[in-house]
């Protein structure tokens, strides 16, 4: 790949999930190239998670394509799909750990299962994803004794245990504190910076949203649920015409995305539709 | 109907890490897990199993002398021990521990990593939960089940030695004698035929109703009482094929 046009990791096109009769995810295209930090935002309960989980091939689409380093991930088998997912790691809203093994064998359990590496030398890596993330020494603590932040901590560790190309988080920095935040979105920023690693970030925190992304779209709500409402870099998103996404990304209560609904329809809601039949107040 | 194809499909993935996996130069189901969970499931049940079938052989020995004290053939005790013990009652009983004990909480325990996302975290990092969780459960079911069945056996004659050397006028060496006179082979390996199903019927049942949860908390219990149901309504109705299959094979005794 030469340095000006850089190597598509993943490419989305017209990505439609429907749950029933609920369209969580209406026609999402974007593409992400190596080295980028691609950022999702969007409201709570618009289908942030839902689209990562479809990337990572947890979920199937209900239409639309998914590329990932050039091979379709809709259609792939089981076996395929187990090929292609060394190639990424993915750190989990809650961390996912696996409650019966300590935070050590946890970040050592994709290198023990996915290649042959000595005791040791597992050992080694171990200390130094743990270390990344200002764990050292908690080894074996097991995930019930330490924090909701650390398990998160321990979640990313995990992830990059592989030294993956591809590295998905879903919120890694809410809960953590300003330090803990700020020394996530640089390990962060390092990752993808130096080791060229491309990385797909859901979060909700502006600041970290902006000091880290080199991408972002953002995800609508309402009327606009489950799609993308605005695409770009950071500057673009910060300049965005649409009122919803400067609400968004100013954090206000009231705008195009209401904070309360209009008093009639408040009415409505409580008292149901057939409030002239009869019902007396 | 789609519970009985995923049962199917799952016990191919089973067989599939169990057997195949290893010559085809993929990773293997971990020895050490299935050694953990053999503790688990089969020693740790030990003195349960030893309690109820303890209970059960003091029981047969009571209630089989007084039926049979009316005929006077109370010598016989040994005989009816021998026979209810090794065909039904041991691989039964101990079934229905190891379901309450290990069924259920293999339930719990996948139906909790089910909804706290660990399931899907491994299969994120390439692990198969199948190779990785099911089958060291299995695996450690089906052997152990077996050998509790037996330890059952022993302390079952144990609780019927008590009440035929203490109430009866049948002593130890003569309770002995009569037992290893009157059971014969087929008695044995049909009961060890049993235990070898369900502890296959367990641990496949209890590993899918695990995977099988959503819902959170709720479901999990919901899930785990299903489960356990299940398996005793399924290993009751296996126990009367099987018994079935072998009355046909050995032909009524004479």
């Amino acid at each position: 790949m030469s340095e000006t046009k850089r190597e598509t990791v993943i490419e989305v096109r017209d990505l439609v999930r429907k749950f029933g009769s609920r369209t969580v995810l209406n026609g999402i295209s974007f593409t992400v190239e190596k080295g980028d930090t691609m950022i999702i935002m969007g409201g709570s309960g618009c289908g942030k998670s839902t689209l990562l989980r479809h990337i990572i091939g947890s979920l199937r689409p209900t239409s639309g394509s998914i590329k990932i380093f050039g091979e379709e991930t809709t259609t792939m088998s089981p076996q395929q799909m187990e090929k292609l997912r060394l190639r990424f790691g993915m750190n989990f809203q809650f961390g996912a750990l696996l409650q019966s093994l300590t935070v050590g064998e946890n970040v050592a359990l994709p290198l023990i299962e996915n290649s042959k590496v000595d005791p040791a030398i597992v050992d080694l890596v171990v200390k130094m994803k743990l270390e990344l993330v200002g764990l050292t020494g908690f080894e074996n603590l097991k995930p019930a004794e330490i924090s909701g932040g650390m398990r998160k901590r321990v979640g990313l560790a995990r992830a990059v245990a592989l030294d993956p190309e591809l590295l998905f988080s879903d919120e890694p920095t809410s809960g953590l504190d300003p330090i803990m935040t700020a020394v996530i979105d640089q390990l962060t920023m390092d990752l993808t910076q130096k080791l060229h690693m491309t990385a797909v970030v859901v979060t909700h925190d502006m600041a970290s949203a902006f000091r880290i992304g080199t991408k972002m779209i953002v995800l609508g709500a309402g009327k606009r649920a489950g799609m993308i409402i605005a695409h770009g870099t950071p500057d673009d998103i910060r300049n965005s015409p649409d009122p919803e996404v400067q609400q968004f990304i100013r954090g206000e209560p009231d705008g195009p995305v209401p904070l309360k609904l209009a008093p009639e329809d408040y009415i409505d809601r409580l008292l149901g539709h057939d409030r002239d039949k009869g019902l007396s107040y | 109907m789609a519970a009985l194809r995923q049962f199917l499909t799952l016990n191919a993935q089973i067989l599939y890490w169990t057997f195949v996996a290893p010559f085809a130069g993929k990773p293997t189901v971990r020895i050490d897990a299935i050694f953990q969970q053999m503790v688990r499931i089969g020693v740790q049940a030990v003195p349960m199993a030893a309690l109820t079938s303890l209970s059960i052989g003091l029981t047969l020995a009571m209630q089989g002398s007084h039926e049979l004290a009316r005929m006077g053939a109370t010598s016989y005790v040994p005989d009816l021990l021998s026979i209810t013990l090794l065909r039904e009652l041991a691989p039964l009983l101990t079934g229905v521990v190891v379901i309450g004990r290990s069924g259920s909480a293999i339930t719990a325990e996948l139906g909790t990593m089910k909804v706290s996302e660990e399931i899907e975290a491994l299969e994120v990092m390439s692990i198969n939960p199948i190779r990785f969780l099911v089958a060291p459960r299995v695996i450690a079911m089906i052997i152990m089940l077996p050998c509790l069945v037996v330890f059952s056996n022993y302390i079952g004659f144990v609780g019927g030695w008590i009440i035929c050397n203490f109430a009866l006028d049948i002593n130890t060496t003569k309770y002995i004698m009569r037992l290893i006179e009157s059971a014969d082979m087929m008695d044995l390996i049909s009961g060890m035929t049993k235990s070898f199903v369900f502890g296959w019927l367990i641990s496949v049942i209890s590993c899918q109703s695990g995977l099988a949860v959503t819902g959170g908390a709720e479901g999990v219990g919901r899930s785990t009482t299903k489960s356990v149901v299940l398996c005793i309504l399924v290993m009751l109705v296996v126990n009367a094929i099987l018994t079935g299959m072998f009355f046909i094979i050995e032909g009524p005794k004479g």
